[in-house]
């Protein structure tokens, strides 16, 4: 058999491939310097990173916006719409870490490239689950992006705590990978052997009871992916072990990555009743769960795992309407709402990571009169933290704005009220991280957090952006639907 | 008297709401040290804000009743929201209350917030948006936008710049308001769904002709907008929040929230709540009476026995407006017009007396009524606009208070006596508790020798409380004008109403 590679398909790897290049260059480059230098910042590689990054990041628009090239590489991926939405969010999120990588890593004294192509590597993997469209490249993608992770969550190997969270990150991974490959059999042997998403739809393979447990099983494989309750007990372990930085990238780019993949699979993959009840039943307790039991986190990063998971909840509502069958528009907020999210967790993950340097901790109480001492930063995060809470003029509340109210068009006002009522509990640890920069003064002189130039430029920029999208969502809100319209055709 | 601007073709509304932020933005670029600039700033920016103002008023046609000097644009079309403001005579009012009470306020915290300065500054000229914003709004999204845009600047004004228990206090204030906003938001989509609009007035019209809405639905969407709007107010039984955050607010703070913000929820009630779900307003109107009379007198009462004079003040707020909700429920002219006025006069007397404690505060550095007694011969001055104010809280002929108060529970009377009846007796405790604390704070003998020795006010704070006084006058003697500018439009609301 010839073997012939398309423009398209060519087209379809250059994002993906340019991340996987620039990690591979960060590596060469950084090879046999000595380890004394692993205090210095390595601007260098961080140009790499930022060049290399922002290359795949434009390779994204040479197909022109409505264009979708259709079956690549015999069915395994595409190159639409939708999948170079979630590129531009993992992306963009890429670009923001390895800014702020040199600093943070260089103040722990770690300063190795490995931190910086990981994060490469794991992007580039990301991208390709975005844009896979069977069974074997999601399961493909997620493996190596995980394996990735599972390093990066590691990454300090002499803290006992942080090798015991990267540990405990990779048995659960595993499991749940398990989940999804068994998932994947199920549904691989009820719709006549067809591994293509497009064919398992086309096939009427959806009146079988096996093929409903062979989704259940995905849902599962994904819902631990994603920290849904009740698979989300390891988010706020690993969270709190794990280096800030990695962290901030798992609690973005590794969540928007699986939702882009989970929303593809089940807009292709519609379930009926007893999955719609079953999705909805796991939102609700992911809503209701994640904001209580943030409620009661002193540390910020199992803060921020609960409140992620709470997203994560916030997230499945238009999943929930996928699996329903409501159609192509069910799953529009999807991008947008993940754009958001990534622009507010990087700026949060910064300063939580900025802080961790010194104190080696992470509690709220270390942000005391942050407002004095570090006023770009202290804005940035009350930014972040109101998006996150969804209260208006912010990215945040856009997207709960298109979440609830497909909800609520959607048949689904009970999950839109519990939405609501999650909401209204969020606004009370959210408060907290405020009240201690801005309301408390700075316990003393020595807290001064030095901020490296990365932490605040990321810092700004997706405050500002915050506040933009905030304002003006109507490209982006656009190009959110007509993404999630031209999955099917 | 005022130019005619139509021929121009300025967006006045759009001046008066973003004036304030657009100053505010300024000030970012001001250096943090030079005080005084950024003072001056932030004053010129709220007296620009009430002059666009004042060419609104005079470019109001006060025959017409319906919604004018409406500007409509598109805004965020993928979600069909869009950027729509008008003004009429419910909200022309209290938008001239807002621009007019701001600059001085700021004037009066020239000697209060000597801390960060920049950021109270910004603070509060983007709440002053999100206040004007939210009375000009005709878009439901707009309007919520703004609404909860008000919160977070607030909250920051208690936390940052308020007393001993300050962050508690912004806490609840936050979190109750919080609540009531977001069901509100529920019940927003909900509307979406059932018409597809946000616009408030072909909302309007169409739950009236194609999609109207059954008695179900308009009871749950009722309770949902009106929850929001009685935390805001606050109506009995959620006012808690209400004593613990004027209690621990600075100066500049209580006087805008008792002035202003608390207005937001009575007016949400007479703008959204009941002109959408007449029916469920009409089943539910003794259950809002009651509340509004419980909380009338039980905020009399509570006011009685304190010794806190903000929290005295805090609680006669909730005796105040539970007169203002009372009269929404009461679909006739006399009593709308009277709870409009009264809106704006509460704003008024209210408004002075939290900034005269404010200044008695600053010199003694307590509020306890104990420690007064006797200060009238120590400072007459500050007696004299102290009397003035409480006197048009109480109600005096002549002052703006009897107005509306007058018109308010004759509307009341012609059409349910009994609460008629109950609601005149939270006008005697009113006295009575204004009157004791007036007694026991500046006349009876000088106990304390530290009294001996508060200055008197002086220029700046004079200037600061005599447009106040003018326009408690004003209001008092000669109050055609305004209730002019009212009137049209409540003629028509009943009207509505009736149908």
């Amino acid at each position: 058999m010839e073997l012939t590679i398309s423009r398209a398909e060519i087209l379809a790897i250059l994002p993906a491939g340019m991340v996987f290049i620039t990690g591979l260059m960060q590596l060469f480059v950084d090879l046999g310097k000595s380890s004394t230098d692993t205090r210095s910042e390595k601007t260098h590689l961080a140009m790499i990173g930022v060049t290399g990054i922002l290359l795949g990041f434009s390779a994204l628009f040479i197909q022109g916006v409505e264009s979708s090239a259709g079956a690549l590489y015999a069915g395994a991926m595409t190159d639409d719409l939708f999948g170079r939405m979630g590129a531009g969010v993992i992306l963009v999120a890429a670009l923001f870490c390895t800014l702020m990588s040199g600093g943070y890593l260089a103040s722990s004294g770690n300063n190795r490239a490995e931190f910086h192509s990981l994060i490469c590597f794991s992007a580039g993997a990301m991208v390709l689950l975005c844009q896979a469209t069977n069974l074997i490249s999601i399961f493909v993608a997620i493996e190596t992006l995980s394996l990735a992770v599972y390093v990066l969550a590691g990454y300090f190997k002499n803290n006992r705590s942080a090798s015991e969270g990267a540990f405990k990150y990779f048995v659960i991974g595993a499991f749940s990978s398990g989940f999804l490959l068994l998932g994947m059999a199920f549904i691989y042997g009820t719709s006549g052997g067809s591994i293509s998403l497009a064919d398992i739809a086309a096939s009427n393979a959806h009146a079988d009871p096996l093929f409903a447990v062979g989704t259940l099983l995905m849902i599962i494989g994904f819902a631990f992916k994603v920290g849904a309750v009740p698979f989300h007990s390891w988010v706020p372990d690993v969270y709190q072990a794990a280096p800030a930085l990695s962290v901030g990238w798992m609690a973005v780019a590794v969540k928007s990555a699986s939702f882009f993949a989970f929303c593809r699979f089940l807009l292709f993959a519609e379930g009926g009743q007893a999955l719609t009840q079953i999705l909805s039943a796991i939102a609700v307790i992911t809503m209701l769960l994640g904001n209580l039991a943030a409620l009661n986190q002193t540390s910020l990063k199992r803060m921020m795992a609960y409140s992620g998971i709470a997203h994560s909840g916030y997230l499945l509502i238009p999943l929930v309407l996928a699996v329903s069958g409501a159609g192509a528009s069910a799953g529009a907020s999807i991008p947008f709402y993940l754009f958001g999210y990534a622009a507010t967790t990087l700026a949060a993950f910064g300063v939580i990571a900025a802080i961790s340097v010194v104190t080696d901790r992470d509690d709220v109480n270390d942000l005391d009169g942050l407002a004095r001492t570090r006023p770009l930063l202290a804005t940035g995060f009350t930014i972040a933290l109101i998006s996150l809470a969804g209260i208006p003029l912010t990215a945040g509340f856009i997207g709960k704005l298109m979440i609830f109210r497909d909800a609520v068009e959607g048949g689904f006002l009970f999950l839109a009220l519990v939405g609501i009522i999650g909401s209204i509990i969020s606004v009370y640890y959210y408060l907290r991280p405020v009240v201690a920069m801005w309301f408390r003064e700075p316990r003393s002189s020595f807290d001064l957090i030095p901020a490296s130039w990365g932490v605040q430029f990321t810092v700004a920029i997706c405050g500002f952006a915050t506040i933009a999208l905030g304002l003006f969502p109507n490209w982006l809100v656009d190009l959110s639907k007509m993404s999630v319209s031209a999955i099917l055709g | 008297m005022i130019p005619e601007l139509n021929s121009f073709n300025l967006p006045i509304l759009s001046l008066v709401v973003l004036t304030p932020t657009i100053c505010s933005l300024l000030l970012f670029f001001v250096d943090r040290n030079n005080k005084a600039l950024i003072r001056q700033i932030a004053l010129m920016g709220s007296f620009l804000t009430l002059f666009f103002s004042i060419l609104m008023v005079g470019n109001f046609d006060s025959n017409t009743g319906t919604m004018q000097l409406e500007e409509q644009h598109n805004w965020i079309e993928s979600l069909g929201i869009s950027y729509h403001l008008g003004v009429d005579g419910i909200s022309i009012l209290l938008v001239l209350l807002t621009s007019f009470t701001m600059p001085f306020v700021l004037l009066s915290t020239w000697s209060s917030i000597n801390d960060r300065v920049k950021e109270f500054h910004i603070a509060i000229l983007l709440l002053q948006t999100g206040m004007i914003g939210a009375f000009l709004a005709l878009d439901l999204i707009l309007f919520y936008l703004f609404y909860e845009a008000m919160l977070i600047p607030m909250y920051l004004i208690i936390g940052i710049w308020g007393g001993k228990e300050r962050i508690y206090a912004a806490l609840k204030f936050f979190i109750f308001t919080m609540v009531g906003s977001l069901l509100m938001f529920l019940a927003i989509l909900y509307l979406y769904q059932h018409t597809g609009t946000f616009d408030l007035p072909v909302l309007l019209d169409k739950l009236k002709t194609t999609n109207p809405l059954d008695s179900g639905q308009q009871f749950w969407l009722f309770l949902a907008f009106t929850l929001s709007f009685a935390i805001k107010v606050p109506l009995f039984p959620f006012h808690t929040w209400l004593p613990d955050a004027h209690v621990q607010a600075p100066t500049a703070g209580s006087v805008v929230l008792a002035g202003v913000l608390l207005k937001m929820g009575t007016y949400g009630i007479l703008r959204f709540a009941i002109p959408l779900f007449p029916e469920a307003a009409f089943d539910l109107q003794s259950m809002m009476c009651w509340l509004s009379i419980i909380g009338i007198i039980f905020g009399a009462c509570m006011a009685l026995v304190q010794n806190d004079i903000k929290k005295l003040i805090a609680y006669s707020s909730v005796s105040h407006l539970g007169f203002v909700v009372l009269a929404c429920f009461i679909p006739n002219l006399e009593s709308l017009t009277g709870a409009v006025l009264q809106m704006v006069n509460h704003g008024l007397s209210t408004g002075m007396l939290f900034l005269m404690i404010g200044i008695i505060y600053e010199r003694r550095h307590t509020r306890e009524l104990a420690d007064y007694g006797g200060i009238c011969k120590v400072v007459p001055l500050f007696s004299i606009f102290f009397l003035i104010a409480v006197l048009s809280s109480i109600g005096l002929p002549g002052l703006n208070g009897f107005v509306g108060e007058f018109l308010l529970l004759y509307g009341v009377f012609s059409s349910v006596p009994l609460w008629g009846i109950l609601a005149s007796t939270g006008v005697v405790l009113g006295a009575l508790y204004m009157l004791n604390m007036v007694k026991k704070f500046l006349f009876g003998p000088l106990v304390h020798s530290e009294n001996n020795d508060i200055s008197d006010l002086n220029t700046r704070e004079v200037i600061y409380l005599l447009p106040f006084v003018a326009m408690m006058i004003w209001l008092g003697l000669y109050p055609a004008p305004f209730i002019k500018l009212v009137q049209p439009t409540l003629t028509l609301y009943v009207e509505m109403l009736k149908n």
